[in-house]
């Protein structure tokens, strides 16, 4: 196995960092339970209750080899509080820095907001199955997404967005229960007038600042228009939505297997080992968070 | 598989032999039933036992164990080393054998590997030994009767004799060390196939044998069967505590009474505690006793299977003692027997 776990001796060794020969990849994976230290580089408020988190690991190997899919998600690790499996929202393009969008709701993450820039966390991972870009490439992208939902689907947008020649037309809806909990809402604006990213905001509660629609996501997706042969649908949300999303899919004729679901379950240790996030017989953490639809219907317990 | 014989009246001295390199684990008496305990010496040991109340899981996946120390006010890890005890687990029947062989499937299978299991793993010599079932045993319905591999030595009974199987160098020396082995006569091969025959003949008839156990998973998954078992559950995780095949487990972090240093542990959880498959913000994907406990006999019975081609259950009937409300894989399988019977021709 790795190269300072010999036999009979289980060894978590801080001094590892300093060992000059071994590689970021081995670091990471030699002992998987073992997080790794970040320093957080900016905090920002995207709503009242959720920040955009900005981290860089510090050993230069482990950020050179820490390098994820859109869709993974890490296990943050503040010790002597606990560990939360949080999906990354930074695109894979965005090299050198992890960011990551938290929610204040549990101990974790109530600690983590009430950290600074310059204070340590550790991460491990990245984990799981992410979004399959490359059968994307070159194809129409509708994506849905609820509420908390769009962190990992942001980390999605973003890479198209850097890589936007590879793909075709790219729909965005976002559902937020009142105006103020829409995030990254700068950035949407932005591209509110380009040409290649059409988006479509609601809310549940609309607000006297709020002129746009009012309602679920499944109404502005009633009224698109695509071809379903090339279109990939990608949802992410609440658990209440993804059955009525995947409903106005598919009467629009996406097949199964080109509708991408991201599942939230408690994915404690992130290496299909400790069974808080199985879903049916899969588990969450490894053969996800990502499944498309028909795989999720051959899951017990899925939706 | 390599064999040879050995004399039932040398088996102190193989203990012994153990006993100077190895901590030795083995099957003990305790008030009115049995459980695996170190020894200190040979004449402990009850090979003759049924079943003990829990299995030697335990020795590998302790019910706690520190992951790691840590700084709390610097975020950082400290240095942690543990020298694992090197251990013989003696007196192991094929069920509990056979639930070493799933556990390595999923610790230290895939792409993951747990490296605290395997420390243990690969630190200890399982010496197994043939048994005779007892009421509750139904490990023949999932092939887990034989133990094809996962032992370093397994002791068939064949009277006076032992037919030994040797599959470890390190314990195959030791024990031509300590025993006078002799090559089997044609008289030991035919005791040892009337042994087996013996075995197989005493599994209880009134556990049915059920084909498709998978698919009838799926297919009744809905039934109302699984509200009544679910209901009686009292989530007090005897069950997966008894299991030799049940792993999941918690990760929490413990901390010194000053708040400053402290231990990142592992305990062992259960799918049937309310909380297990309950995510931040406190939406529960399993709400009712319902959704968990057929959660745990579908990974059991289907889960794990079709990804490994092997029940997680290995049918040592443990649980059938241990859960007070009768909650237990045997009463699935009369569930599929009883299911459309009255339809049958």
């Amino acid at each position: 196995m790795q190269s300072n776990m010999s036999r009979g001796i289980i060894e978590v060794d801080a001094l590892r960092e300093a060992t000059p020969s071994m590689s970021g990849k081995e670091m990471l994976l030699g002992n998987a339970y073992r997080p790794w230290p970040a320093r957080i580089t900016s905090m920002r408020d995207l709503t009242a209750n959720e920040k955009l988190v900005e981290m860089r690991f510090i050993d230069e190997r482990v950020r050179e080899a820490f390098v994820h899919e859109p869709g993974q998600f890490l296990e943050l690790s503040l010790f002597g509080v606990g560990e939360a499996p949080i999906s990354i929202t930074s695109s894979p393009t965005k090299q050198g820095f992890v960011e990551l969008c938290i929610r204040r709701a549990g101990t974790v993450t109530g600690a983590l907001h009430s950290m600074h820039a310059g204070d340590i966390v550790g991460i491990r991972g990245p984990f799981g199955r992410g979004f399959p870009v490359d059968k994307f490439r070159g194809n129409d992208v509708l994506i849905v997404a609820g509420g908390l939902g769009i962190a990992p689907v942001r980390s999605l947008i973003n890479y198209i967005h850097d890589n936007r020649s590879d793909f075709g037309k790219v729909t965005i809806v976002y559902g937020s229960r009142t105006p103020s909990d829409i995030m990254f809402r700068d950035q949407f604006e932005m591209w509110r007038h380009r040409k290649d990213f059409e988006l479509y905001l609601t809310v549940d509660q609309p607000d006297d600042t709020w002129d746009g629609e009012v309602g679920v996501v499944t109404e502005p997706m009633k009224r698109l228009d695509f071809n379903p042969a090339n279109t990939y649908g990608v949802v992410c949300g609440p658990p209440i939505m993804y059955k009525f999303v995947v409903q106005v899919m598919r009467e629009k004729n996406i097949d199964y297997d080109h509708i991408y679901l991201d599942f939230e379950r408690h994915m404690k240790c992130g290496m299909g080992k400790c069974g808080h996030c199985q879903i049916g017989h899969q588990y969450c953490c490894i053969d996800g968070p990502v499944f498309n639809y028909w795989e999720a219907k051959n899951i017990q317990g899925s939706m | 598989m390599l064999y040879r014989v050995m004399d039932k009246r040398e088996l102190p001295a193989l203990v012994r032999a153990f006993m100077e390199s190895y901590e030795v684990v083995a099957p003990v008496k305790r008030g009115s039933g049995y459980i695996f305990d170190v020894i200190g010496s040979p004449e402990e040991i009850e090979l003759d036992y049924t079943q003990t109340a829990s299995s030697p899981k335990k020795y590998l996946m302790p019910p706690t164990e520190t992951l790691m120390k840590f700084d709390a006010n610097m975020n950082l890890v400290e240095d942690f080393i543990e020298q694992v005890t090197p251990r013989v687990i003696f007196g192991v029947h094929t069920c509990d054998i056979n639930a070493l062989n799933r556990l390595d499937v999923a610790l230290i299978g895939g792409k993951y590997v747990d490296p605290y299991y395997q420390a243990r793993r690969d630190a200890t010599i399982v010496v197994g030994i043939s048994c005779v079932p007892n009421e509750n045993c139904f490990c023949h319905l999932w092939g887990a009767d034989e133990a094809q591999f996962g032992y370093d030595l397994f002791l068939h009974d064949i009277g006076d004799k032992y037919l030994v199987s040797m599959s470890n160098v390190e314990a195959t020396n030791i024990l031509e060390a300590a025993c006078e082995l002799s090559e089997a006569t044609d008289e030991d091969r035919i005791a040892f196939r009337q042994a087996t025959r013996v075995r197989q003949s005493a599994f209880n008839k009134d556990i049915p044998d059920v084909q498709d156990v998978a698919m009838l998973m799926d297919v009744f998954h809905s039934d109302p069967f699984w509200e009544e078992l679910g209901k009686k559950c009292l989530s007090c995780s005897a069950c997966a505590s008894v299991c030799p095949t049940c792993f999941c487990f918690d990760i929490r972090d413990v901390l010194t009474p000053d708040g400053k240093t402290g231990e990142r542990q592992r305990t062992w959880d259960a799918c049937t505690n309310p909380g297990f498959a309950m995510v931040t913000g406190g939406h529960n994907f399993r709400p009712t006793g319902r959704e968990r406990v057929r959660h745990r006999m579908y990974h059991k019975l289907n889960g794990f299977f079709v990804n490994h081609d092997r029940m997680l259950c290995v049918g040592c009937g443990r649980c059938v003692t241990a859960c007070k409300t009768g909650i237990n894989p045997i009463e699935v399988l009369r569930f599929f027997k009883r299911k459309g019977a009255d339809h049958a021709k």
